[in-house]
């Protein structure tokens, strides 16, 4: 009761910065004897095996750069329409490689807790992505380790846009990990199954733009004055090692320009 | 009063507990997890209930808390009073064949669970999945197995 009072008092994020890092450093403790054996069995990767893994890279490495020239030429172009239009400024990023060191043991909870801190330039609210598109933000971040929030927590909700249509909504996070749901939108509106839900910025959390569900299924009951509609996300929340964090270059680019 | 011995086994024990919670497990998977610190904690205020109590159950549910990474207070309540329930009944318990125990350890368990979940209700963290009850279950059954393996670190530690 006490710490909810004094929930905001610096000796208590204090604290809580070093229980952060306490559990960030005994996770990595329990999970070194696995990390030890993925370096053992990466060491005894036969040589074909990396040659072949190598050539892969170099291709989609081709590949991407190609589709970077591209969108560098078009992310220009949309700069300058954008001061035409003297509209917000966009968050530049500059991600930040992290690593999955453990989930968090709450069974009710979908969080991850990261090695790297607030010493790498994270901070709290920081939006968590993987390849495919958004994961989650930090909710806690130490000095050397952090916990991110995943957005199919129960507990978490972030604001999107239907990609086709530039609808807006508010996706919940279930407690699935792949299923997000939208309530409160009107019967009468244009989505369907297949849309692309992307970040909408709005609050100003999120970057605008990162891909983060697809809609899966669109229920619509008659009489009803909302229709639900659930999304599987973008990115495999349960897959992979690392995760980028997207770092803006100074915090009050976070800050949408009025 | 008898001077106490070899207690750093008990906290040993209890901290090779909280970090059986950080093991790495698929997302879905957690679910299946034997609550293995409770077990441990469990065990010993049947075994001493003279040095382990209900404020050991306080700091145990304390620093799971920290892990889990939720608010603090949300499990040591449960503990407590499963811990209390053993306090008072643990000449009881001890007389208890396997099977009994069993059952006995199935109630604490819930009531620990229960306590949590109402709480969480209160505080609007999300609720434990129904799914948690094969953790509770799974955690029954390796109520015995604990149970030997730390009767004969009791004995071979001569903890008292």
């Amino acid at each position: 009761m006490l710490l909810f009072v004094f929930r905001d008092h610096p000796r208590l994020a204090a604290a809580q910065r070093t229980s952060v890092d306490a559990v960030g450093s005994l996770a990595a403790v329990v999970t070194a004897p696995l990390e030890a054996w993925t370096e053992l069995s990466r060491a005894f990767q036969s040589r074909s095996a990396l040659q072949d893994e190598v050539l892969q890279l170099r291709q989609e490495n081709l590949v991407l750069k190609g589709q970077a020239q591209r969108l560098s030429s078009a992310l220009a172009e949309v700069a300058r329409y954008k001061t035409l239009l003297n509209s917000v400024r966009e968050v530049k990023a500059e991600p930040v490689v992290a690593r999955i060191t453990a989930l968090s043991p709450d069974v009710a909870r979908h969080s991850v807790i990261l090695d790297k801190g607030a010493s790498d330039g994270l901070r709290e609210g920081q939006p968590v992505l993987s390849a495919e598109g958004l994961m989650g933000q930090l909710l806690w971040v130490g000095d050397r380790s952090s916990a991110a929030i995943l957005i199919t927590d129960g507990a978490h909700a972030l604001p999107v846009q239907v990609n086709r249509s530039g609808l807006r909504a508010v996706a919940e996070g279930t407690g699935d990990i792949n299923r997000l749901v939208i309530k409160h939108l009107p019967s009468a509106t244009d989505i369907r199954v297949g849309d692309l839900l992307v970040s909408s910025g709005l609050g100003g959390r999120f970057p605008h733009g990162y891909p983060v569900a697809r809609v899966t299924n669109v229920t619509v009951s008659p009489g009803a004055a909302f229709a639900l509609v659930q999304a599987a996300p973008t990115s495999r929340l349960d897959r992979g090692r690392y995760v980028l964090v997207a770092v803006p270059e100074s915090a009050d680019m976070l800050e949408p320009e009025t | 009063m008898i001077r106490a011995r070899a207690r750093w086994v008990i906290y040993v024990t209890l901290f090779l507990g909280l970090m059986f919670m950080l093991i790495p497990l698929p997302l879905e998977w957690r679910v299946i997890r034997p609550d293995a610190i409770a077990l441990i904690l469990f065990y010993w205020v049947i075994a001493l209930p003279h040095r382990v109590g209900v404020f050991t159950a306080f700091c145990v549910g304390f620093l799971q808390d920290v892990i889990n990474g939720s608010p603090l207070g949300l499990s040591s309540p449960g503990l407590m009073l499963a811990t209390l329930f053993l306090l008072l009944n643990y000449e009881r318990v001890r007389q208890y064949d396997g099977v009994l125990q069993c059952l006995v350890i199935f109630m604490m368990l819930s009531i620990s669970v229960g306590i949590e979940q109402w709480l969480r209700s209160g505080t609007a963290v999300p609720l434990v999945p129904s799914g948690a009850i094969l953790g509770v279950l799974l955690s029954v059954l390796c109520w015995l197995p604990t149970r030997t393996a730390l009767r004969h670190l009791r004995r071979y530690y001569e903890v008292f």
